[in-house]
């Protein structure tokens, strides 16, 4: 069968019409698209992110003295001010993804790209915030006592930092797996268009 | 009273052009309930992107390059939509039909076909269908015309081998 054969039938051809073709209506909609939902995730992150350290101050807003001296909730906070950060980041990388009207080699470029990135932020933010957690729960006792920390702390150094370093390597091969199951295959086959555009 | 304007004239364009879209999804989606999810989400990426066209290129050209990037790239939650398949053979036709509906037949096993290539080869197959330029392909998938032409005769090819036994 030859191609050009029925290019008179392709081009005459209606029965693809999709049963919905009214524009306006289609236009109120909003997009589903991967990364839309992206974008959503992020918003609820950033929103959530905002809220949580905002409700703890509220509780503790009678004693205001015990709320500033309280190193375990501003780390917190500081903690929650850093995935705000970062998921403010990613928003704006999605949003520089979801621009379509560039040439298709170019916009597939530009997919892989910024989700390499992504990707390699989400790694280094996750180690800077086990690092965060680690360092904290090492210095905290030395300012206030705490009874878990304490209990902790009587464990021998060296028992710790073992445990420290299984964290990170199981963080690792954790966030990899996440990683390779979230965006893996779709970043795979992205990379596959933009081979075959070579 | 601008919006208005600007609603009306790209209503006006995607009324003129949507045959084309409905080839866009007719290629990438397979069933009519993704096709129709497709048309949708092109027409709002069109919408989105809209207030950005300046007019610099022809709006068919601009039509297309949205429509392929949708399809290509911005639809990932469905599993049978924008995949690609190893290659098998295409099923013979049952019977022996009148000109029209020879032609019609052969057409839905070419599509069946076309499924089996991957996206970026989905795209060429259906500019050239369209009869677009080997410049206007340029302009839309940013491949060089040489490029473009070695391409499509590996692709004719292709489609030879999978539809040789119709």
């Amino acid at each position: 069968m030859e191609l050009d054969d029925l290019k008179q039938t392709w081009n005459q051809n209606q029965s693809t019409k999709p049963l919905n073709t009214d524009i306006m209506e289609l236009i109120q909609h909003k997009s589903y698209g991967p990364l839309a939902a992206l974008k959503k995730a992020f918003r609820k992150q950033i929103v959530f992110m905002a809220i949580i350290p905002a409700y703890f101050i509220m509780l503790n807003v009678d004693d205001l003295h015990a709320l500033s001296n309280n190193v375990i909730l501003w780390s917190y906070i500081a903690f929650c001010l850093g995935v705000i950060i970062f998921s403010y980041y990613n928003y704006r990388l999605v949003n520089k993804m979801e621009g379509m009207d560039n040439l298709v080699k170019v916009n597939l470029e530009q997919q892989v790209n910024l989700l390499e990135r992504s990707m390699k932020w989400k790694k280094t933010a996750l180690m800077a915030a086990l690092l965060f957690f680690i360092l904290l729960i090492e210095i905290v006792p030395y300012f206030q006592h705490y009874r878990m920390l304490d209990k902790w702390h009587s464990v021998p150094a060296a028992i710790r930092y073992v445990v420290y370093a299984g964290l990170f390597v199981l963080q690792y091969f954790a966030n990899t797996w996440v990683n390779e199951r979230r965006y893996g295959r779709h970043l795979k086959y992205l990379k596959e268009l933009v081979k075959e555009m070579q | 009273m601008q919006k208005l304007e600007g609603e009306k004239e790209f209503i006006k364009h995607i009324s003129q052009h949507e045959l084309m879209l409905y080839k866009v999804c007719r290629v990438y989606a397979y069933s009519d309930a993704d096709r129709q999810d497709l048309f949708q989400e092109i027409v709002i990426q069109l919408w989105k992107a809209y207030p950005k066209f300046k007019g610099d290129s022809k709006i068919s050209t601009w039509l297309y390059r949205v429509a392929i990037n949708t399809a290509i790239s911005g639809l990932r939650k469905k599993k049978n939509l924008v995949t690609s398949f190893e290659p098998t053979s295409i099923p013979e036709p049952a019977g022996v039909y009148d000109q029209e509906h020879c032609q019609e037949e052969r057409l839905q096993q070419m599509y069946q076909a076309i499924e089996q290539l991957n996206a970026v080869e989905k795209a060429i197959v259906m500019l050239y269908m369209e009869d677009r330029t080997y410049l206007e392909m340029e302009e839309i998938l940013g491949l060089g015309q040489g490029n473009l032409r070695v391409k499509m005769n590996r692709i004719k090819e292709k489609l030879r081998q999978l539809t040789k036994n119709y």
